[in-house]
């Protein structure tokens, strides 16, 4: 039996939110209820449209938001339990543009090396041998290490932001529409680079996308979220052959084929 | 021909930068007809936008146009004044654009924006102009239109205010809507809506289209040609099915081979890439644009070899497997030899 990485029950998240100067506030339920359980070496997607809470529950199973009821457990114990940087060690983001992702002001090393610093890493030369191992391994050249964000291209970047997340050799990296800010040439490279390191260090991934062709070629598992709810959960074999929610219908519906041929068939 | 609604030969565009010339477009040709949908594809900094602004004469101030034939229903616009330009921008040439967010003035309801276009471009005001306004709400499918005219931007949904856009383009009748990434800022479920939304209203008013796009899946919903370019040049046109069936330039086929075909490939093996990045534009070009990208893109497809037929007097251009309606050109020789395609001597 796998390892259980990441255990959540009954998710809630309510916002507060402003109608207006003297009216008071109203409740946003953003997370309502929703479980998961993520394996060792699994890929779990999360699809749904804008504002159906994917973010929302990305953050919370980071620990950066905390949840108003429900429990998270990653890798056995409780989040609230695990002290911060353990928390980082365990579990690491990738966001979606790595163009505000990566501070403009700091150095490709810098930036790579922060998490090691933070972690109280003194050894300066430790850090970098670590770095220099770690952009060896997401396919950055070593020159980099004393380039600037600004002098990488959108892929390079978001190389960075790999081995950033990589550097601590966390179990869980988080990935929030790790692609969709790139071009398609660029996130087939991303794509297979994010699969091979799950081979190669064991990580167990929850991605987050709007695209479906990208989420049915990565993903075991996936999880429609619809208005704050889990509507469906399937192996993504399953979920795209046999669909049951209706909201999964019209999501697999709405896939254009890249195939001239067949854009008649669906709708 | 009669039924041709945009005709643009040799453009190019060169943005001067200090000391140096940025190529973004070098020498493209397009057409589009009535009722026709011509999808441009390419990845960012390829020059589609470009392209699709200096058609609108609406490039940056320093960049440069040359262009030897720019026109429109036959009559060349090519040196129309600034005033005779913007009768033709909405009027006849529409555009919507990416974000729809921005492209909207949000201090200003639907109806007074709406409204103004059809004072500016149709001399119809007031109650007939209203009138208007809610009959084409009604038609790209928003349904309480009257109140959603009273409506700010902020008020209505991204795919709402996309619709809104088309709305306001189609007021007008124009021979010709631009679309650049009109659903990229979009849900796949409003894209998918919004995509048939205009290619039914463009039937319904016979209108071309230009859709600009880097989504192959968009390409193959609603293409009926496709040019695809490649550093500032069109590498490979033709009908869509040509293009998905027999990919004959190595960024077309290296770009088919990047997205994610369910049934095609297995789950997490590795997707084709096209390995390096695109050359930079500034100054001339010395060598093979398409060099160090070469990668695996080509091997696997040996046996799907195209039969190249050259079309003279342009240099690299040639006719795949003789039909007219598919055109690849290489930058050079070596591009050329790589690409490993049999060349026939004459036309069969």
């Amino acid at each position: 039996m796998a390892e259980v990485m990441i255990d959540a029950k009954n998710i809630v998240k309510d916002f507060k939110i402003s109608k207006g100067l003297f009216r008071g506030k109203e409740t946003l339920r953003a997370v309502d209820g929703v479980s998961l359980q993520v394996l060792r070496g699994e890929i779990l997607a999360i699809v749904g449209e804008s504002g159906c809470g994917k973010t929302t529950l990305a953050k919370i199973l980071l620990g950066l938001l905390q949840q108003d009821s429900g429990t998270v457990e990653l890798c056995g114990s409780k989040i609230e339990q695990i002290p911060r940087l353990e928390l980082a060690k365990m579990v690491q983001p990738i966001f979606q543009d790595p163009y505000s992702s990566l501070n403009p002001r700091k150095s490709i090393g810098s930036i790579i090396t922060l998490p090691m610093r933070v972690q109280g890493e003194k050894n300066s030369d430790v850090w970098k041998k670590k770095a220099l191992q770690t952009m060896d391994l997401v396919g950055l050249p070593a020159r980099m290490f004393d380039q600037y964000p600004n002098q990488l291209s959108g892929g390079q970047r978001q190389r960075v932001a790999i081995a950033r997340a990589l550097i601590n050799s966390p179990k869980i990296v988080i990935c929030d529409e790790p692609t969709s800010a790139l071009d398609v040439s660029v996130q087939s490279q991303i794509l297979n680079l994010l699969n091979d390191l799950r081979e190669e260090l064991n990580l167990t991934y929850v991605i987050i996308s709007h695209n479906l062709a990208v989420v049915e070629h990565m993903a075991t598992q996936v999880a429609v979220m619809y208005f704050g709810e889990k509507v469906e959960e399937a192996e993504t074999d399953q979920l795209f052959s046999n669909p049951q929610h209706s909201y999964t219908k019209t999501l697999l519906n709405s896939i254009l084929s890249p195939d001239p041929r067949q854009r008649n068939k669906k709708n | 021909m009669a039924d041709q609604v945009l005709n643009v030969e040799n453009l190019s565009i060169d943005i001067p930068l200090s000391g140096d010339i940025l190529h973004a477009v070098d020498g493209i040709s397009i057409s589009v007809n009535k009722g026709e949908t011509l999808c441009i594809v390419g990845e960012s900094g390829c020059g589609k936008s470009l392209t699709s602004l200096a058609i609108m004469d609406l490039l940056p101030q320093k960049a440069v146009r040359t262009v030897d034939k720019l026109e429109l229903n036959g009559s060349s616009i090519l040196n129309y004044s600034d005033r005779q330009m913007s009768d033709v921008r909405g009027s006849k040439i529409g555009m919507i654009f990416q974000e729809p967010m921005t492209s909207l003035n949000p201090s200003f309801t639907v109806e007074n924006q709406m409204v103004e276009t059809l004072a500016r471009h149709r001399n119809i005001r007031g109650k007939e102009a209203k009138k208007l306004a809610v009959q084409m709400l009604e038609k790209v499918g928003i349904t309480p239109a009257k109140q959603r005219l009273k409506q700010y931007p902020h008020q209505l949904s991204g795919g709402l205010r996309q619709r809104v856009m088309i709305a306001m383009t189609l007021l007008c009748e124009p021979e010709l809507i631009i679309a650049d990434e009109p659903t990229t800022a979009l849900d796949v479920t409003i894209q998918a809506q919004i995509l048939e939304l205009l290619t039914r209203l463009q039937a319904d008013f016979n209108t071309g289209l230009i859709l600009i796009t880097h989504d192959l899946g968009v390409v193959a919903k609603s293409a009926d040609r496709v040019a695809v370019m490649y550093a500032g040049q069109i590498v490979e046109e033709g009908s869509v099915y040509e293009i998905f069936d027999n990919p004959s330039h190595p960024y077309t086929r290296g770009l088919l081979s990047c997205i994610p075909v369910p049934g095609k490939i297995k789950r997490g093996e590795h997707l084709g890439s096209i390995p390096g990045m695109v050359p930079s534009l500034i100054g001339e070009f010395t060598e093979c644009r398409f060099a160090g990208r070469w990668g695996d893109t080509l091997g696997k497809e040996e046996e799907n070899i195209a039969h190249l037929v050259p079309i003279e007097g342009v240099d690299y251009a040639f006719l795949v497997h003789g039909t007219t309606d598919h055109v690849v050109r290489f930058c050079c020789n070596s591009c050329l030899k790589k690409s490993k395609s049999k060349i026939s001597k004459g036309v069969n």
